[in-house]
């Protein structure tokens, strides 16, 4: 109903009667009666107008808005009147909503509507994991793809594979991450273009040379061409070939993080594979899907060994999978921080308006005396909390709006999908108008039912306003108290034990100096340098020219081997012991200089030469772990182990011939991390980088400077060996490459985050015990003054004061230490690599009772300053 | 005082729902408006009915509510604005069960009433 048409019938009403009393008169002056005997006869006999119109209007059935105006009219007026109460509340609901909107919007971008391609729920990837549970995606040659698609379980196939392309025709070559599709995979992905048009059938036909046509990823769009809207029909030039440039995607698309998308073509050669992406039909499961690749990939891994582990269990995975395992448990970890720090803030406005219902006794005894419904006034409690935690939340979705970007930036990088649209998007306000809603109920029902019960005999003949709380309303006061209290400790406890998981993990021995080093990543084109000797040469020239640069100490070549997380996990076998599933190593390919540039001191023998690099010599350094494994008696030097899988695939992977057989060992390494930061070091085998190199490797660079300042003099040296040649574009030092592995990622989310709650949590609990010794001060004034004026002393007032507040807070922390200890398993767990210690819960008790002390202290101090004849005067 | 008391006394309280039968009856016989509903009953219940207008006026916007009767704005006899309220079709079916309803409860109450006389 509109407010018009309210007023139009209103306005209508008001003529009905008028014309009602009109006529009356009339009649009765027709009779003879004097005019203003007639009108108030009339009007007499009507009875109460205002009445008549009030109940009628109750028949049209609006009377619950008008009910609404007035209470939200007169509830605005309450709070206006006590602005530092309103301002306390407000600024609880609104921290506490603030936080549970900005993490609960992570949470449903990232877990709950994390893709913006059609039936993402049915889209899975190939995945297998080997024998020793360690998980690996499935790449499948031509002819197997076609062979996947008549499986029964599918509905479709495309597939994908990615080159690191370069920019040409320019100054320096740029990197550009190319992604090559089938050409039915934009029909797979069902998305919407933002300019052009996606790939189509027709630009990638079978068994046909694709088109040369491109679509623009939104980020490359945006970066390299400044989003020009009239990009489509102009051309882009990378590795020397023209691509017409046919559509740009919409920002949501990040499909393998592809800057250009460009038609594959599928061969039939066999070492060329591609990453397959299928769709399952409906009503598939994953168990019966498996069951049926499971038999399939067996038959794929006996035509192309190479490519599968020795023995493997299909397990498909769904888009997220991974992603749930990664973060799913720490953004539960925080949703439940947050919810933590919520309930501490309603806690605070709970205490503010159940302080206020007593002082507000008078009012509302009044109110009831004078016919107020019970109902009636629980509503209008109710409006006033309402009113509280809408404004809370509309503050509070303002501050959620600035902490989802920084949780964002903070959110471990390839944890969660890059499709993810984070922000404050409408189901999340849908979720903050739930949440005020419910906060409303949950703080203002309790002290609503209190007030809207008032003795009206006993408030009214109380001969002063100010009453002492009874014992019932102390009850909830302690128990609130008390459960702040312990709320906070737990979340102190979590922040304590996230903070020093944290700090443990950045002081980590990584064996090796990640100073002024950093790694430049050098991706090789494809169909270039596709014989043994020719990317021997390239590689050693690269070497030879940066290490040859003044600003560079040593320069290094570590294909796969820079650390903390490095090498290629593989079973090995040592002469002269039995070979069993469980002896891996990790694997890594590199120069002799390698140890020198990360300062991996060499325990025992020597590291092979320049000379033995380049003619691919098999000879092998293994870390202490591997000695301390597998030779146990320090008789590992000059021993011969073997990797089985250490074989070359030509034009890809090119090895020295005999790749897969014994190697000598000629030395002893000390442990460098090679398993992140957390794990321990795992067995290790450092091997010239010659025996085997791939497409890919990279130069680590220790400089005298800050080493990414000498990034492009690096550029140009490569630049000139190869004109086409870029790095990528994306160079860290090693330090970057510590604070990107996902577990620093994440303990660094989880403690800031952790720290900041928990600090919000204790001033919050903080202000709750400081607002109701403040009131019970102010409401035992009377009675302090009474006894100063019997003899008691300041301190004897002061220590009442605090003995009033000693109990809920020894409660709460009891409640807290025991909640902590019981939670500690679920948070071990969560918070990776940490545990609780009796350290922490020590400094977060003293903390918190210092804090409460201190806010004891300000309302204490002024109990105990107060004159006894101005409080008894002031009744 | 006396008087007044007097004149309470002999007015009959409506029953519960019987005023909405009485106001569709009085429109039976054509269009009125409110204070000229209440003049016919109080006329025709020869005084014993008095409607108070407390009641009227939410009765006939319920009646409005439910379009068993409609509502327009007239120009009274003696050049008055009023609002006239005529009977509808439905408003004319809900007389004829009101009043079946009504005949019924008569009897009945008659018949515990007066056994004797049946």
């Amino acid at each position: 109903m509109s407010f018009w048409r309210r007023k139009k019938r209103e306005a209508e009403l008001d003529e009905e009667l008028r014309s009602h009393l009109a006529m009356a008169a009339g009649e009765r002056a027709e009779r003879g009666e004097d005019r203003k005997e007639a009108e108030h006869a009339a009007r007499r006999e009507f009875g109460n107008t205002s009445l008549v119109k009030e109940v009628t209007r109750d028949i049209w059935g609006w009377r619950w808005l008008s009910d609404i105006g007035n209470d939200a009219r007169y509830g605005m007026r309450m709070l206006l009147k006590n602005p530092g109460f309103t301002c306390v509340a407000i600024l609880s609901l609104a921290l506490g909503i603030g936080a549970t909107t900005a993490v609960f919007s992570v949470v449903y971008g990232v877990l709950v509507n994390p893709y913006p391609y059609a039936n993402s729920d049915r889209m899975v990837h190939l995945v297998v994991h080997d024998a020793a549970g360690n998980r690996r995606f499935v790449n499948l040659n031509g002819p197997q793809l076609q062979q996947l698609r008549q499986a029964s379980s599918v509905e479709s196939v495309a597939a994908m594979d990615g080159w690191n392309l370069s920019t040409t025709g320019g100054d320096l070559p740029e990197d550009v991450q190319g992604i090559y599709l089938t050409s039915n995979a934009f029909n797979y992905f069902g998305v919407p273009m933002l300019l052009g048009r996606g790939l189509l059938p027709s630009d990638g036909p079978d068994g046909q040379d694709p088109e040369n046509v491109a679509v623009l990823g939104y980020r490359f769009w945006q970066r390299h061409y400044n989003g020009d809207p009239d990009i489509v029909g102009k051309k882009i030039q990378l590795v020397h070939k023209n691509y017409e440039i046919v559509g740009v995607v919409r920002p949501r698309f990040t499909w393998g993080d592809g800057e250009v998308y460009l038609p594959l073509k599928l061969t039939a050669d066999p070492v060329r594979t591609v990453f397959p992406m299928l769709r399952l039909k409906p009503g598939v499961t994953r168990a019966a899907a498996n069951a049926e690749f499971q038999s399939l990939l067996e038959q794929f891994a006996k035509q192309t060994p190479s490519h599968f582990p020795e023995h493997f269990r299909s397990t498909l995975e769904g888009l997220n999978d991974h992603f749930v395992e990664d973060i799913g448990g720490t953004l539960f970890l925080l949703l439940s921080a947050v919810a933590l720090l919520l309930l501490i803030g309603c806690g605070n406005v709970s205490i503010l308006l159940l302080a206020r219902a007593t002082g507000r006794q008078h009012e509302m005894a009044v109110r009831s005396a004078i016919g107020a419904e019970r109902s009636r006034i629980l509503r209008q409690l109710l409006t006033e909390a309402l009113m509280l935690s809408f404004t809370g939340a509309a503050i509070g979705v303002a501050l959620a709006n600035g902490l989802v970007k920084l949780i964002v930036n903070w959110l471990p990088e390839f944890s969660f999908p890059h499709e993810a649209a984070i922000s404050i998007n409408l189901p999340v306000l849908w979720f903050s108008v739930g949440l005020a809603l419910l906060t409303g109920i949950v703080f203002g029902i309790s002290p609503a039912l209190q007030s809207a019960r008032p003795d009206v005999a006993q408030v009214m003949q109380s001969t002063t306003r100010k009453m002492t709380t009874g014992l019932h309303g102390r009850r909830i006061h302690s128990l609130l108290i008390a459960s702040q209290i312990a709320l906070t400790l737990l979340l102190l406890a979590a922040a304590g034990v996230a903070m020093q998981g944290f700090v443990r993990m950045m002081r980590v021995n990584l064996g090796y100096d990640p100073h002024n080093t950093m790694s430049v990543g050098i991706p090789v084109h494809d169909n270039t340098y596709t014989t043994w000797e020719a990317r021997g040469a390239f590689f050693n020239q690269l070497l030879k020219r940066v290490s040859a640069m003044p600003e560079v100490v040593a320069a290094g070549l570590s294909t796969n081997a820079t650390p903390p997380n490095n090498g290629w996990e593989q079973r090995l076998e040592i002469s002269g012991k039995p070979s069993s599933e469980e002896q891996r190593a990790r694997i890594n390919f590199v120069s002799p200089a390698y140890f020198t540039v990360l300062r991996i001191p060499l325990l025992q023998g020597r590291v092979w030469d320049e000379s033995e690099t380049l003619r691919g010599a098999k000879l092998a350094l293994i870390n202490q772990s591997l000695a301390h494994q597998c030779f146990p008696s320090g008789d590992a030097i000059g021993s011969e182990l073997r990797v089985p899988q250490l074989k070359g695939e030509p034009p890809f992977q090119l090895a020295v011939p005999g790749s897969d057989g014994w190697f000598q060992v000629i030395g002893v390494v000390s442990d460098a991390r090679n398993d992140g930061l957390q794990k321990p070091t795992k067995p290790g085998l450092y091997v010239p980088y010659t025996i085997m190199m791939p497409v890919f490797t990279q130069i680590l660079v220790r400089t005298q400077v800050p080493p990414l300042t000498t990034l492009h003099a690096v550029r140009e040296q490569i630049h000139r060996i190869d004109p086409d040649q870029q790095a990528e574009r994306d160079v860290r030092d090693l330090d970057g490459w510590i604070t990107t592995q996902p577990e620093w990622e994440q303990g660094h989310l989880v403690a800031t985050l952790f720290a900041g709650f928990a600090i919000l949590a204790l001033a919050l609990a903080a202000t709750g015990l400081y607002s109701v010794i403040s009131y019970t001060v102010a409401q035992r004034t009377g009675e302090f003054g009474i006894r100063m004026a019997l003899g008691a002393g300041r301190g004897d007032v002061l220590l009442m004061v605090f003995r009033s507040a000693a109990m809920s807070v020894a409660g709460g922390v009891l409640a807290g230490v025991l909640l902590t200890i019981t939670l500690n398993r679920l948070l071990a767990r969560w918070i990776h690599g940490s545990s609780l210690d009796a350290l922490i819960l020590v400094g977060v008790i003293l903390l918190l009772v210092a804090t409460s002390g201190l806010s004891c202290l300000i309302p204490a101090r002024r109990a105990s300053s107060v004159d006894p004849i101005v409080a008894l005067r002031y009744e | 005082m006396a008087e007044k008391r007097e004149r309470y006394q002999n007015r009959i309280e409506l029953l519960q729902g019987t005023l909405d039968m009485l106001i569709l009856q009085t429109l039976q016989w054509g269009p009125q408006h409110g204070y000229g509903i209440s003049v016919a009953i109080r006329n025709r219940s020869g005084e014993l009915l008095q409607v108070d207008t407390g009641s009227l006026y939410p009765a006939l916007h319920r009646l409005e509510k439910q379009k068993w009767i409609a509502a327009a704005w007239k120009i009274s006899e003696n050049n008055q604005r009023a609002k006239y309220y005529r009977l509808t079709a439905t408003g004319k079916k809900q007389l004829t069960r009101e009043r079946s309803k009504w005949s019924q409860l008569s009897d009945a109450i008659a018949g515990v009433l007066y056994p004797e006389e049946r």
